[in-house]
């Protein structure tokens, strides 16, 4: 069916895709390989090697690292195996009085720190920020998913990871 | 044939599509030749000469011996609507009311969504406003406030008037547009604005042009008003280059006058013309215009006009006569304050895309168009996408070697195999069935908006005829119109340039109109009725004088221009106005005034119906016009003699078409050649350089008198 061109693809990525192309894309059917071209956009911008197998934010992928698979910072730091939750190595930034919460409302209501904190998940190595969450003060951290590679790669996209 | 070389053409009409550029050639005689190019947009001249060549060749002169023998050159392009989509227009800056400053950001809700598709429309995702033509930044609030009364309740500050002027100058805009709310009553704090904006740039000694909304079109709505003012100033210097161009090449060949364009609500005016906005929706404005020409030979005055082209299809309605006139159409998605001839629009034409959804195998038809570069596969092109002209061309319906008279070979095979591979394959169904679905769809769907358009007009089907034409019109005329019960289906020999024929049957026009507040009581008395009468012709004295006196500036002879006021009027609470022509040219007593009222209720009955009147409600007069017209030359239709009905004499030929779920020896015939008196009887289809017409079989055409075509179902 459609297909577009791995340029287009990296300009949808970054966002510099004009307006009404955009649009087209969005209003066309779903391209059939636009997941193995958005990785290898993402591949052609990381600097290291090890293959990403799933993208988790922006700048956070899963990647095949030797014979382990682990969720890695853009820049290369690695954060573990990728069934682990993440944020627990990610250096912890929690807004959870006024003043802090204020740093990043600077005009408008706050939240009651009292019911909810606010916590940033950074990158130890490059600073990047990665994720937030709200939840209410207490709560455990919450680990967002647990992708099921396997069932992912051989169901929808009819491609089975080799390895295990 | 060789009658019509003998003379020389005396109008020049030329309709610029998103497509096509088409030509219509008429003598005195009112004999026609057509020709057809591709637009060029970037230089809209090239498309235009092409496109005359083409017709000049037909009619077998040269270029030189045409533009020095014709009288009139009508143009209608697209080249302030591309200034507008590219956004290649003026920079300019805004003064308008404190506190509406963020109006153009905001805009009408409906223009993040206009022109788009049904699906898109729901798909909230997609929804995006259209680009602003100013920047917030160089848009300026001044305090000062007059009511709708007119009354003012805040002066207008000038300090701050002066400041914001020195900032856009010092922005370096190429011009100030204003803009203040109920200036269509009261105009005189945009008059002061205007003021200080000029004494500043003289100041400043700057060349900046300033324009006021009250001067562009002092018509109630400001945003539709804002924008309208917004558009002049943006793209009309581009526009007015490309016409300018239109008219340095016409001049260059001989042409001995000014070219003449085509406005939104069915007149003509010369490129110079001061809101040059009014000719931006002009194209399909043609086709109406041919339309009432028409329905007046045939002797009805109900129609539908529809246009099939390569991107759209669009329905034009005279119901008993009366056209609608929009008083708020959309421009590249922003709601203008231009009146203009009411046109329905649905996306469908022969160059739409076809898709088919490899999971769920849904069909779906454009909304993209190949346009015509790279156009269909089978103009091999670089086309890569079927389309609808594709699947005509695999059936045979379309002659591989008779496109464009043969300057176009169709590569059939070459459609084939991609529509089998994308399309068919894809479906599971055989290469000749599921082209025909693609086309049965197309077909279904123009037939249903024919079906919308026509209940709601709360008249029979049966009292309409249907005038089918554009370049694709008469290949999908017989889907289109079957089973709906028209009294007649009309198509043309110049069917591919009928809008540029619209075109030559416009008069000259100007049309100006005010909004107004007045309501006339139902049980209103002598007195009252008088005094109404008295407003109503002081307002239309004050527009007689604007629009004769721009008139007589074009060139024309002040006893050449005829006047004709309107008024739209609407019973006391309702939403929408109906155009009213009045019956005398001014209101001097009650009976004059009871004249209008009647004439109003008469015409609200044949637009609605008679049961539909609400005298009861009273009356508001909404807006007050007058639209000025002056003569000129147009075709005439010439009515010969009915001959006898066999038509072998335009025979030419048996080709292989697919109608219907089998393939037939469909005879062939040459549309120039079709007598008055020949009847046609299908599988057939009748060719001309321009346009194809099928007709299934068992069908019938019959040409009559003036060499219309009848198409009748079986």
């Amino acid at each position: 069916m459609s297909s577009y061109s791995k340029e287009v693809i990296a300009d949808l990525v970054a966002g510099t895709l004009p307006w009404p192309q955009t649009r087209r894309v969005m209003s066309a059917y779903k391209d059939d390989d636009r997941f193995f071209k958005y990785v290898a956009v993402l591949q052609d911008r990381v600097e290291w090697k090890d293959p990403i197998l799933l993208p988790v934010s922006d700048h956070l992928f899963i990647c095949q690292s030797g014979d382990e698979r682990v969720t890695k910072c853009e820049c290369g730091h690695s954060f573990g195996d990728y069934r682990k939750n993440w944020k627990l190595k990610a250096h912890i930034i929690v807004r959870d009085t006024e003043e802090s919460l204020r740093e990043i409302y600077p005009n408008s209501d706050l939240p009651d720190p009292e019911w909810m904190e606010i916590r940033e998940f950074i990158c130890p190595e490059c600073g990047t920020l990665h994720e937030v969450e709200a939840a209410a003060p207490g709560y455990p951290i919450v680990h967002d998913f647990e992708p099921d590679l396997e069932g992912f790669y051989r169901d929808w996209l009819k491609k089975p990871l080799g390895g295990e | 044939m060789d009658q019509l070389t003998v003379t020389q053409p005396i109008v020049i009409g030329i309709d610029a599509g998103g497509t096509m550029t088409d030509t219509i050639l008429v003598d005195s005689n009112g004999h026609f030749k057509i020709g057809k190019s591709a637009t060029t947009p970037m230089d809209e001249a090239e498309g235009f000469l092409a496109s005359a060549e083409d017709a000049a060749d037909a009619w077998g002169i040269s270029l030189e011996s045409l533009f020095s023998g014709v009288g009139v050159v009508l143009y209608s392009g697209t080249g302030m609507l591309n200034t507008l989509l590219s956004r290649t227009g003026r920079k300019l800056g805004l003064i308008t009311t404190k506190g509406l400053e963020d109006m153009i950001l905001m805009g009408r809700g409906l223009q993040a969504w206009a022109d788009y598709s049904y699906a898109d429309r729901l798909h909230a995702v997609t929804h995006a406003h259209p680009d602003p033509l100013v920047p917030r930044r160089r848009t300026h609030g001044v305090t000062e406030r007059v009511d709708q009364f007119g009354d003012i309740i805040l002066p207008l500050y000038e300090h701050e008037v002066h400041a914001a002027a020195k900032k856009l100058i010092a922005d370096k805009v190429d011009a100030i547009c204003i803009m203040t709310v109920f200036s269509h009553v009261n105009p005189t704090h945009e008059k002061r604005i205007a003021e200080i904006c000029r004494e500043e740039i003289r100041a400043a000694g700057a060349d900046m042009l300033v324009y006021t909304s009250h001067e562009v079109r002092p018509v109630i709505r400001e945003q539709s008003r804002l924008n309208s003012v917004l558009i002049e100033a943006y793209a009309t210097s581009r526009g007015r280059k490309q016409l300018k161009g239109i008219e340095d090449v016409s001049k260059k060949y001989g042409f001995k006058y000014g070219v003449q364009t085509l406005l939104s609500f069915g007149g003509l005016t010369s490129i110079d013309h001061p809101r040059l906005h009014e000719t931006m929706i002009s194209g399909p404005i043609g086709g109406i215009l041919g339309a009432a020409y028409v329905g007046k030979l045939i002797g009805n005055d109900s129609l539908i006009c529809s246009d099939m082209g390569g991107t759209s299809f669009d329905m034009g309605v005279i119901t008993r006569g009366q056209t609608r006139i929009e008083n708020e159409p959309l421009m590249d998605r922003f709601k203008l304050n231009v009146p203009t001839l009411h046109l329905d629009t649905i996306g469908a034409g022969a160059g739409m895309i076809l898709k088919v959804d490899p999971l769920t195998k849904k069909v779906s038809l454009g909304p993209e168009s190949a346009g015509s570069d790279p156009g269909p596969i089978c103009f091999a092109k670089g086309g890569t996408e079927p389309t609808i002209a594709d699947c005509d061309a695999i059936l045979g319906r379309l002659n591989p070697d008779y496109f464009l008279g043969g300057k176009v070979k169709l590569q059939v095979e070459k459609a084939r195999k991609a529509f089998k591979e994308k399309c068919a394959d894809v479906l599971g169904v055989g290469l000749e069935e599921a082209a025909e679905g693609m086309i049965d769809m197309l077909e279904a769907d123009a037939n249903n908006a024919l079906r919308r358009v026509i209940s709601s007009q709360g008249i029979h089907p049966s009292e309409f005829t249907l005038l089918s034409y554009g370049g694709s019109g008469p290949l999908h005329l017989a889907g289109c119109s079957r089973g709906i019960g028209f009294n007649d289906i009309i198509t043309f020999q110049f069917a591919a340039a009928f809008s540029a024929f619209g075109c030559t049957t416009a008069d000259f026009m100007r049309r100006h109109s005010v909004s107004t507040q007045i309501d006339i009581g139902s049980r209103a008395n002598d007195g009252e009725l008088e005094g109404f009468g008295e407003r109503v012709t002081a307002v239309w004295n004050d527009l007689t004088k604007a629009a004769v006196d721009e008139m007589i500036a074009d060139g024309h002879a002040r006893e050449k221009i005829k006047t004709i006021p309107f008024l739209m009027m609407r019973y006391t609470g309702q939403l929408e106005d109906v155009e009213v022509m009045a019956p005398l040219s001014e209101i001097r007593s009650v009976e004059d005034m009871r004249k209008v009222l009647a004439e109003f209720e008469a015409v609200y009955a044949k637009v609605n119906h008679r049961v539909s009147r609400y005298g009861e409600a009273g009356y508001s007069i909404t807006e007050l016009g007058l639209i000025a017209t002056a003569d000129k030359v147009k075709p005439v239709l010439v009515k010969r003699p009915l001959g006898k009905p066999d038509p072998s004499s335009a025979h030419k030929g048996v080709r292989e078409a697919y109608i219907g779920g089998r393939w037939h020896k469909a005879n062939l015939y040459e549309m120039d050649l079709l007598q008055p008196g020949h009847e046609v009887i299908g599988p057939a289809i009748i060719e001309h350089p321009a346009t194809t017409l099928v007709v299934h079989p068992k069908d019938r055409v019959t040409v009559d008198e003036w060499t219309l075509l009848h198409y009748s179902h079986a």
